[in-house]
C-alpha cells in the first residue's frame, strides 16, 4: 500500500492542487468562509447547550471551565472525522466522466480531495489553539493531540474509501450516511462531557463508550483541554487503529474499484 | 520482445444491460441478484495484433464495440475473457479533455491532465510550451477554460495528449476537431509519431480518411471481427454489406399514378403513367451507382396516337439545382407514332451522377416542341451510391481525359 502511495504522490498532488486552487476561486473572502460555517456552529451550540440546557462542562486543566472551549475541541475532532468521510463519498460521482475515460489509480482524487481538507481542519485547530491561549490553558499534553488527530484522519478516511465505492455502486448510500452520521453527532461526546450521560442512563453511556469517535474525541478532551495525558497504551491503540482501518479501506476500495468505468 | 505494440487473444467483454443493473440497495435486496440471461457481450472472440509502428483502423456500425475494444486496450475497462498485453505508454484520445477543470486556467489544466495521463512532474513542464504553441492558445493560456469555445477546449485536449509521448495512441472519432488548419496539423502530427515508430490506433466513420491513414483496417460486426486487411479491401467490403442493408431497408425507386385527369386543364390524350429506376437487364433498383449504366423507365398512356413526342428527363439535386435536362429530340431520336401503354427507357451511359438523392421530373411536349402533353413534376426520387466509398465533389463526374505535354 505504501509503495503505491509513494508512487502516485504526484497524481494524489496533481488532485489535491485542483481542489485547492478551484475550492473558493470564485468566492471573494475564500478560505475564511471555511472558518465562519464551523465558528456560527459553535456559537449557536454553545449558545443553546450552556444557556438553555445548562450543560456543564468538566474543568479544564487550569481548573477553570468553558463549555465553548470544551465543545469546539470536540467540534474540530469531529469535523476531521465527519468532513473527510463525506467528501471522500462523493469523489468517485464527481470525477465520474474522468474516471469512465481515462485509466488512472481511482484513489487518487479521493486522497487528494482530503489533503486539502486537511488544511481546513488546519485552521480550525489554529483556532482552538488560539481559544486556550486565550483562556491561559496550555500544556505539554498538547503534542498528544498530534498522533490522535493523525489516527482520526487515517480512521476516517478509511471509512471514506469504503463507502466512496459503495456510493459509486449504491446510489443511496449517501443518504444513508447522512442519516447515521446525523445520529453519531450525537452519540459522540461533543455536546455534552461523559459524565452527564454516566449519571442519566447506564445503558446510553455503553452505546456511547462503543462509538469509536467518542474514544478519539474523549482522548483529545483529555490532551487539549483538561491537559491530562492519556495513557501510551490508549495514544498507540488510536494510532495503530485507525491506520489498520485506512489499510483496511484502501485494499477493499482496490479490490472493487478495478471496473470503476464500468460502474459509473 | 515482441513486434506488437497490442495483443489480444481472444478478448470478450460482458456488460449488463442497463434495465437490469440493481442500482439502489432496497432494489438488489427486493429483487434479488441480476440475472444472467439479460447480459450482452459488445466483443467477443476478438484475436488481434497490432503491430509496433502500425497506423490501424477500427471500422463498424454504432454498436459494433470499436469503442468497447479501444477501451479495454486503454485499460478503462478490463475484459471479461481473454487477453490483451500491450507495450509502452498508452495515451488516449477518447475524449479530449475530459480531465479539465472548467475553473483552473489552460496551464493549470496542462498540469492536472499530464499527471492524470501518468507524466512525470518534470516532463510535464518539459513539453508545457510545446503544447501550447501547438494548441495555438498562447494568448488564452492563463484564463479559466471555462470561457474557452468548444474548439479551443478539444484543440488544448488534443495538445495535451498527443504530447504525452505515448508509444500506443488510441484516437476515437476526434480528427474532426478544430477547423480545417487545426485538423490538418492534427494529421501532420500523427504522420510524424507514425514516422517515429509510435503505434496509432483510429476508429472513425471517415472512411475515406481510414484509407489514406492506415497500414492495416479491422471491421467489427457486432463484437466480433468481420475482416481484416488491407484497409481498401476492407473498407470495401464494409461499403458493399452496408449498401446491401440499406437496399434490403429501401422500398424500389418506383412511382406510378391513375388519376385520368391532368393538372393545371392541360387538353391531351397523353398521360405520363410510372416511372421507374432500373438495371440495364430491367431488374427494378431502388438505387444507382456512379459509373455504371442504368436506366429511367417512363411509362406512358394515350388514348389516340400521338405523332413523335419528345420526352423530357430534368434531374434535380435534393439540395435544389437541377442538374441536366435530357430530351430526346435534342439526342436525335424520334419515335413516330405511337398509341396505347408504351414505355420509354432512357439509359444512362456511365452513370456520371456523384453520390446524393435525385429527383426526377417529367414533361412530354407535342412532335413540334411548343406544346405541353403531360408534365410530372417530382415523379420519382432516387440515391445514388458509390462503389468505392469515395463521395467526389459537386453532382457529376466527367469524363475527362489527362494530358501533360
Amino acid at each position: 500500500m505504501l509503495t503505491a502511495l509513494k508512487r502516485q504522490h504526484a497524481l494524489i498532488w496533481a488532485f489535491a492542487n485542483r481542489d485547492f486552487a478551484t475550492r473558493y476561486r470564485s468566492s471573494v473572502l475564500g478560505w475564511a468562509w471555511s472558518l465562519v460555517q464551523p465558528l456560527a456552529t459553535l456559537l449557536i451550540f454553545a449558545a443553546v447547550f450552556s444557556i438553555v440546557f445548562r450543560v456543564q462542562a468538566p474543568a479544564m486543566g487550569n481548573g477553570e471551565t468553558s463549555y465553548a472551549a470544551f465543545l469546539f475541541t470536540g467540534m474540530v475532532t469531529w469535523n476531521l472525522f465527519s468532513s473527510l468521510l463525506t467528501l471522500s463519498m462523493t469523489q468517485l460521482k464527481s470525477n465520474g466522466e474522468l474516471l469512465k475515460k481515462v485509466q488512472f489509480p481511482a484513489y487518487a482524487p479521493v486522497l487528494g480531495a482530503s489533503i486539502v481538507q486537511l488544511i481546513q481542519v488546519a485552521l480550525e485547530l489554529v483556532v482552538l489553539v488560539a481559544m486556550f491561549l486565550v483562556l491561559g490553558n496550555v500544556g505539554f499534553t498538547w503534542l498528544i493531540a498530534i498522533p490522535i488527530l493523525v489516527g482520526t484522519a487515517l480512521f476516517a478516511q478509511g471509512v471514506g474509501l469504503i463507502l466512496s465505492i459503495m456510493n459509486a455502486r449504491f446510489g443511496d448510500v449517501m443518504y444513508i450516511v447522512g442519516v447515521v452520521l446525523g445520529a453519531l453527532y450525537f452519540l459522540t461526546p461533543v455536546l455534552y462531557p461523559m459524565s452527564l450521560v454516566e449519571t442519566h442512563s447506564e445503558a446510553l453511556a455503553w452505546i456511547v463508550k462503543c462509538n469509536p469517535m467518542s474514544w478519539y474525541v474523549q482522548a483529545m478532551h483529555d490532551a487539549m483541554y483538561a491537559l491530562t495525558a492519556p495513557s501510551a497504551i490508549e495514544v498507540a491503540a488510536l494510532l495503530v487503529g485507525g491506520f489498520l482501518v485506512f489499510w483496511a479501506g484502501f485494499s477493499i476500495f482496490n479490490r472493487f474499484s478495478e471496473d470503476i468505468g464500468e460502474l459509473l | 520482445m515482441s513486434d506488437f505494440a497490442v495483443e489480444m487473444s481472444n478478448v470478450g467483454k460482458r456488460f449488463m444491460r442497463n434495465s437490469d443493473r440493481r442500482n439502489s440497495i432496497k432494489e438488489r435486496i427486493v429483487r434479488g441478484r441480476a440475472k444472467r440471461a439479460e447480459d450482452f457481450w459488445a466483443v467477443r472472440n476478438v484475436n488481434l495484433d497490432i503491430p509496433k509502428g502500425s497506423v490501424y483502423g477500427l471500422i463498424g456500425h454504432n454498436g459494433s464495440g470499436k469503442s468497447t475494444l479501444l477501451k479495454m486496450i486503454g485499460g478503462i475497462y478490463r475484459p471479461t475473457e481473454g487477453t490483451i498485453t500491450s507495450q509502452g505508454r498508452i495515451a488516449s484520445l477518447i475524449e479530449l479533455g475530459a480531465g479539465f477543470h472548467p475553473e483552473m486556467t489552460g496551464r493549470e489544466n496542462i498540469g492536472l491532465n499530464g499527471s492524470i495521463l501518468g507524466l512525470p512532474r518534470k516532463e510535464i513542464a518539459d513539453v508545457t510550451d510545446e503544447i501550447i504553441d501547438f494548441s495555438g492558445l498562447r494568448d488564452f493560456i492563463d484564463d479559466p477554460v471555462k470561457h474557452y469555445s468548444s474548439g479551443m477546449y478539444v484543440r488544448l485536449g488534443f495538445a495535451v495528449a498527443v504530447h504525452m509521448k505515448p508509444d500506443v495512441l488510441l484516437v476515437d472519432e476526434v480528427l474532426a476537431v478544430g477547423d480545417e488548419e487545426f485538423q490538418r496539423k492534427c494529421f501532420d502530427h500523427l504522420y510524424s509519431l507514425r514516422r517515429a515508430g509510435k503505434t496509432i490506433i483510429v476508429v472513425s466513420h471517415g472512411l475515406g480518411q481510414l484509407e489514406a491513414l492506415c497500414d492495416e483496417v479491422a471491421w467489427l460486426e457486432r463484437g466480433t471481427l468481420q475482416e481484416v486487411g488491407e484497409p481498401t479491401d476492407v473498407v470495401a467490403s464494409y461499403l458493399k454489406r452496408v449498401n446491401a442493408e440499406e437496399a434490403a431497408r429501401n422500398p424500389m425507386a418506383t412511382a406510378t399514378r391513375d388519376a385520368v385527369d391532368h393538372e393545371g386543364g392541360l387538353q391531351s390524350a397523353l398521360r405520363v403513367k410510372s416511372v421507374q429506376i432500373t438495371g440495364v437487364d430491367g431488374t427494378p433498383l431502388n438505387h444507382a451507382e456512379t459509373g455504371t449504366t442504368f436506366t429511367i423507365k417512363v411509362g406512358i398512356s394515350t388514348t389516340e396516337s400521338v405523332l413523335g413526342p419528345n420526352v423530357r428527363i430534368a434531374l434535380q439535386h435534393e439540395t435544389g439545382p437541377l442538374v441536366t435536362m435530357i430530351g430526346n429530340h435534342r439526342l436525335g431520336y424520334d419515335f413516330g407514332y405511337i398509341d396505347g401503354d408504351r414505355s420509354v427507357e432512357v439509359d444512362l451511359i456511365d452513370n456520371p451522377l456523384l453520390p446524393g438523392r435525385y429527383r426526377v421530373h417529367v414533361d412530354v411536349f407535342d412532335h413540334t416542341g411548343a406544346k405541353l402533353l403531360d408534365s410530372w413534376n417530382d415523379a420519382a426520387e432516387f440515391p445514388v451510391r458509390s462503389a468505392s466509398g469515395e463521395i467526389g465533389q459537386g453532382f457529376v463526374q466527367l469524363r475527362a481525359e489527362y494530358r501533360l505535354r
